[in-house]
């Protein structure tokens, strides 16, 4: 394997991260700093959209709108992948150095990429299905919800 | 360098912390915003939730450990590659303050509630 000494240290790490064939692991380490950093960056846009609260009803709603379009959708579908990764990978980052779930690292992976998948899919349904729609007003928070199912 | 080293160590605790509280979070509150398609897009759905103590005091929480976790990630990345003194130095600057602002809009919006709900 070749190693590059000289350059900035920035170029010399993204030298290094072509010049090997990731393991599943350094996979998973990567995928969470990606995730991480594109979390990080919705948040801020996230906080600022909804900035437009204090404008009032007309204000939010128009903002809203956008986020209602088929190319939005995609996006917040998209988002969850995110969402979904770097929560369950976190979850087993903290399980191996806090629980020494460390032998069980591969198999949580693989876990992980299953229930990642399941999610995203339930999420699709959701998101593109809207399946409990009622009607604008008197559809059901989740909170409503589960006070009925417990009711 | 022993001063550095416990400080490194507690922001890493910190990480695994607020992460394990983020998960619960950010999972809760992606499927709560998408039950329905009004339930995380209208501002009565909105408005409706923050009349509950119990989410507000949530938000809060939310806004807080999510800034706090993200840009501390961000840090963590900065600092795994080798640069000038100054970069880390003002890059530190940069996302504190960044933060700080954020986390004070942030805390602004489900505070003052009361101030815009019944804005048209
Ligand atoms: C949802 C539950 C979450 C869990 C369980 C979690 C867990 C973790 C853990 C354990 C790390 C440390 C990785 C390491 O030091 O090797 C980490 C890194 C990070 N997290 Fe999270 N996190 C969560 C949510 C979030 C959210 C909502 C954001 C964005 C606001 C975020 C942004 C980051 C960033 C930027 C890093 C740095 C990545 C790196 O150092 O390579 N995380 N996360
Ligand atoms: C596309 C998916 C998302 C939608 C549609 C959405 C929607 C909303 C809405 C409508 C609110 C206002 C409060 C409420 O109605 O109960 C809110 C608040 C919040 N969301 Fe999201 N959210 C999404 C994803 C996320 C993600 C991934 C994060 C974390 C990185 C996040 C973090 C927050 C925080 C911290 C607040 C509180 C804001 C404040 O206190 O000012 N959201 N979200």
């Amino acid at each position: 394997m070749a190693y590059q000494q000289k350059g900035s240290s920035v170029s010399r790490w993204f030298f290094n991260l072509r010049s090997y064939k990731p393991h599943a692991g350094e996979w998973a380490w990567l995928l969470h700093r990606i995730t991480g950093i594109g979390l990080t960056v919705y948040l801020f846009l996230h906080i600022s959209t909804l900035r437009t609260l204090t404008q009032g009803e007309a204000a939010y709603n128009a903002t809203a709108a956008t986020f209602l379009s088929p190319i939005f959708k995609f996006f917040e579908w998209a988002l969850f992948s995110l969402v979904v990764f770097h929560s369950f990978n976190g979850l087993r980052i903290v399980l191996v150095d806090f629980a020494g779930a460390s032998r069980y690292h591969k198999i949580m992976l693989r876990a992980i990429y299953a229930i990642s998948l399941l999610l995203m899919i339930f999420m699709a349904y959701l998101i593109f299905g809207n399946p409990f729609e009622v009607s604008e007003l008197d559809s059901l928070t989740l909170w409503q919800w589960v006070q009925q199912l417990v009711g | 360098m022993a001063q550095r080293s416990t400080q490194r160590a507690l922001s890493w605790y910190l990480q695994r912390i607020t992460g394990v509280f983020l998960l619960v979070f950010a999972l809760g509150h992606y499927l709560m915003v998408h039950w329905t398609e009004s339930s995380g897009h209208t501002f009565d759905a909105t408005v409706a939730r923050l009349q509950n103590p119990i989410y507000v005091f949530l938000y809060l929480g939310f806004v807080l450990l999510g800034f706090y976790h993200g840009l501390q990630g961000i840090w963590n990345i900065i600092r795994d590659f080798k640069l000038p003194k100054a970069v880390y130095t003002l890059s530190a600057i940069v996302l504190f303050l960044l933060g700080a602002y954020f986390v004070y809009l942030g805390f602004d919006t489900v505070l003052s509630v009361e101030s815009w709900m019944n804005k048209p």
